[in-house]
């Protein structure tokens, strides 16, 4: 019979037979396609992640890339004027990212708990996605015409005081390039707030209100702490594409405001192959290490994942 | 009633509040396709870098007319786009039917949308140190499709999950029960079923394919995509710039048409399911 052959067997090795039939069963059960698909994607995204890593730990001597692990590459990196660089990535992109938080904290409550109708809601989201598909170079090239010697905004800049009369506009400058990168990113920002947002319980802002509780105080005491994680999501999502920024560097900045994305531009172009792999790990290591932060503060601040449960079910 | 002194932040209940919200929004939202109007206007004025619209003239549309070096970068990211998107239809179409299904969907998931986290510099460096220095393979078509399907596929399995997740597997038994071999069971139960978010994924593909500039700089090897051409030719102040802006006006033209097909599916279709 065919059950007491494993039976026997069963008794003398166990640990073997138990390992062995499951297995061949979950070899028929296996998704070929699947984890086929599953193994290419690993190669493709994650191992080009670690194998950039590993890279920045070597250098390039006369063009040539020397493969003995060291750490001359990383300490070029912090020398040679680019701490500078990396210190003004950073408060520009942290700029951007507050700016963005402010304006799109205030838009997105007023659009989920205001009272926008459906049709407002449907538009506005449509109007904010968009954005996404479109090039930015040539949506971005129109704000030089605009923002430069001549254009026509200058006597409005001259009239807030924000330009000397007579000076060569606001073009390739700070100023230019945060106004570039807060348009850019703001619908970045504005989805995943407006997300939580409008996953907070509207019956939970009632009771509030009904309790007796100024709108100040629903807001930092209801709103504010259940939308926590679509916060901390666009927050993460604008920081990053902040501190890659390159096009509004690039075209607004004009050379005057270098980033991190302009030294990756030019390590790529000058062949510097191992400072490339060093500056993209700093960009993510700085990343991990704001993750990490962030979901440390969310968890003091509630349960990150009941949000996650919401959206499950 | 209660003295507690928070409960006296009258500024708190001011009427304006919702204004100022709103506002923040239209300004926004102006900012954001004033651009894009302007860019169609400055198309069809004399000197579009000037920033000043008038006087008006088609000239730029038969410059583009004339010339012909934006023929090959333009075709290019048509082919690119068409392959992205058809890829990204059947990948996102199995993996979606298949995830649900697997024992941790969670973890497979996460790993399917890493790409999202990573910036698209990042992503294109790391792609171009493994392939270019690491490997030795030489750059082309076929490296800028792996880059733009890691940056496209996510889109397309989170569109299709949104159906995937809501399907009601009791159909697909009562189509075995019925005799239907498994493949008459996806042609006549899941396909017309999953149809919107296929249609929804392979547009993702496209449009995201169609404009993707980052991981196209570091990839492209000789091959020259539509956004990269843009790019080199407004960074360079060539007097080539103005057809860019007849050509921008033109894709405008094209894209934004497709853009109402993807969202009529995500909110009128998808809402009926």
């Amino acid at each position: 019979m065919s059950t007491s052959i494993p039976d026997t067997q069963a008794q003398v090795a166990p640990s073997s037979l138990a390992a062995k039939t499951p297995w061949r069963a979950l070899l028929g059960r296996v998704d070929w396609p699947l984890a086929l698909f599953l193994a290419a994607w690993f190669l493709a995204v994650v191992v080009p992640l670690l194998g950039v890593v590993v890279y920045s730990f070597f250098e390039t001597k006369s063009f040539f890339t020397v493969y003995t692990p060291s750490l001359n590459t990383w300490a070029s990196i912090f020398d040679s004027g680019r701490f500078e660089v990396i210190l003004r990535t950073l408060r520009i992109a942290f700029t951007v990212t507050a700016v963005e938080l402010v304006l799109a904290f205030a838009f997105s409550l007023w659009l989920a708990k205001g009272h926008a109708s459906r049709t407002v809601k449907a538009m506005t989201l449509a109007l904010m996605t968009v954005p996404f598909f479109l090039d930015l170079s040539s949506r971005t090239i129109i704000w030089r015409a605009l923002l430069g010697e001549n254009g026509p905004l200058i006597p409005l800049f001259i009239g807030i005081g924000l330009v000397e009369p007579g000076s060569a506009g606001i073009l390739y400058s700070e100023w230019a390039v945060h106004f570039g990168m807060v348009i850019a990113l703001f619908p970045t920002m504005m989805l995943p707030v407006y997300i939580a947002i409008s996953l907070v319980d509207d019956a939970l802002i009632d009771a509030s209100n009904d309790l007796g509780a100024s709108p100040w105080q629903t807001l930092t005491g209801v709103i504010i702490p259940l939308s926590l994680p679509g916060v901390i999501a666009g927050v993460l999502f604008t920081l990053g594409s902040a501190m890659a920024a390159w096009v509004e560097p690039s075209m607004l900045g004009g050379g005057f405001v270098n980033l991190l994305s302009n030294s990756i531009e030019s390590a790529y172009s000058a062949l510097r192959y191992p400072v490339l792999a060093a500056l993209t790990t700093l960009i993510m290591l700085i990343l991990g290490v704001l993750v990490l932060a962030f979901v440390l503060i969310g968890r003091r601040f509630g349960d990150l994942s009941s949000s996650f449960r919401i959206l499950r079910s | 009633m209660n003295q507690h002194p928070r409960v006296h932040q009258r500024w708190s209940y001011w009427k304006g509040w919702p204004l100022l919200g709103k506002s923040v929004g239209a300004l926004m939202l102006l900012l954001i396709y004033f651009p894009l109007f302007w860019l169609a206007l400055m198309s069809i004025s004399e000197r579009p870098l000037s920033g000043i619209p008038f006087p008006l003239s088609l000239e730029h549309y038969a410059a583009l007319w004339q010339d012909t070096r934006w023929i090959g970068p333009f075709g290019a990211s048509l082919a690119m786009a068409l392959l992205i998107g058809v890829l990204c239809a059947v990948c996102a179409t199995y993996v979606g039917r298949a995830l649900p299904l697997t024992r941790r969907p969670g973890r497979l998931m996460l790993l399917l949308v890493l790409p999202l986290f990573i910036p698209g510099m990042s992503m294109g460096a790391a792609l171009f140190i493994l392939t270019r220095t690491v490997l030795g393979l030489k750059l082309g078509f076929w490296s800028i499709a792996v880059g733009h399907f890691i940056w496209a596929f996510p889109f397309a399995l989170l569109i299709i999950m949104v159906l995937t997740t809501r399907f009601d597997h009791r159909l697909i038994e009562a189509g075995a029960d019925l005799g239907a071999s498994k493949w008459q069971i996806f042609r006549d139960i899941e396909l017309p079923l999953l149809r919107p978010g296929i249609v929804g994924a392979t547009l993702f593909g496209f449009l995201l394919s169609f404009n993707e500039m980052l991981r196209t700089l570091f990839l492209r090897g000789t091959t020259e995509t539509m956004p990269v051409w843009n790019w080199i030719m407004a960074s360079s102040q060539q007097s080539q710039v103005p057809i860019i802006f007849a050509l921008t006006t033109l894709v405008l033209l094209v894209t934004l048409p497709l853009f109402l097909g993807l969202f009529w599916i995500l909110f009128v279709r998808l809402e009926r399911q």
